[in-house]
């Protein structure tokens, strides 16, 4: 991601065995990071601390996992994800 | 260079000089006739392209296709939604014709926000239309934003942002000891003034 002070921080995404399928954000040199925030408050209702986690998240380590849930959630995330040109994928949770 | 400004009532406007508006329409033409919709901008209709006239595959919304896109930047403005390829290609199949669709819609939106109605624009126009106000409601945030994202990722693609510089900064003074000559550098010129330009939206909402 371009531009932006980074700091540490943790995210705390909800992943239970009943929601198997997780949505992928992964770190571009493009986005800007405010971006990013922005568009998982909007797409995921997070709050801007949690949305600013997630983001830091994926700058700093390449990826995060930002939803979790069934299949068909997953892929619907990733869609709305990909329509704001965030890049993104579905996989099951262990796939780490 | 113009940006977005909020008034006292909360709404967001922005005065783009005739070249800037300029820019931006041409850039957001081409954005429009990669993702297949040249026609679009003729009749606003979605129907003239992409499918083999197949009403069941229309009405489905299914290209058939599941291969990526061959351009480089349609493949990111488009990507894989799985790592194995089955899967994506299977994703796909069902889904790319509507996210080609939200994106054109993204990119018409600013494209009939810098035309004046019912003006039949032309790029050998001449540069004295004057400067264009904008007035976004709040619904057309986010579709600013992400055609201008849009728009940034289909420039940063063919300028190779990420390939062959390891950060930001490394990659603007590659560009900056550019001669003035090279056409990347304007191409990079116009990439870094997209960025402000949607810094500055989000400036107004975060």
């Amino acid at each position: 991601m371009a531009l932006g002070t980074v700091t540490e921080s943790e995210s705390d995404v909800d992943i239970r065995p009943d929601r198997p399928w997780v949505c992928v954000v992964w770190d571009d040199p493009v986005n800007l990071m405010t971006y990013v925030t922005h568009v998982f408050m909007v797409i995921f209702g997070y709050s801007k601390e949690k949305a600013t986690e997630l983001m830091l998240k994926v700058h700093n380590e390449g990826r995060a996992t930002v939803a979790s849930g069934t299949r068909e959630e997953m892929e619907r995330d990733v869609q709305r994800l990909h329509e704001y040109g965030l890049w993104a994928t579905v996989q099951r949770d262990n796939e780490f | 260079m113009s940006s977005f400004r909020k008034d006292d009532a909360g709404k967001i406007h922005i005065l783009f000089t005739s070249q800037e508006s300029h820019v931006l329409i041409n850039l957001v033409e081409q954005l429009i006739e990669l993702l297949g919709g040249e026609s679009v901008l003729q009749s606003h209709s979605s129907e003239v392209w992409g499918h083999d006239d197949d009403p069941l595959l229309r009405l489905l919304g299914v290209t058939g296709s599941d291969a990526p896109p061959d351009d480089p930047v349609l493949r990111r403005l488009l990507p894989n939604a799985y790592a194995d390829e089955q899967s994506a290609g299977e994703f796909r199949r069902y889904t790319e014709d509507s996210l080609r669709q939200k994106k054109r819609a993204h990119a018409m939106a600013i494209y009939e926000a810098l035309i004046p109605q019912d003006e039949e624009w032309s790029a050998d126009k001449p540069l004295d239309r004057g400067s264009i106000e904008v007035s976004l409601e709040q619904t057309e945030i986010m579709v600013w934003l992400g055609g201008l994202n849009d728009l940034r990722l289909a420039l940063a693609v063919r300028l190779g942002i990420g390939e062959n510089a390891p950060n930001i900064k490394e990659e603007h003074q590659k560009y900056e000891l550019m001669k003035e000559s090279d056409p990347m550098k304007a191409v990079y010129a116009v990439y870094s003034w997209l960025g402000w330009l949607q810094q500055s939206l989000l400036d107004q909402i975060l």
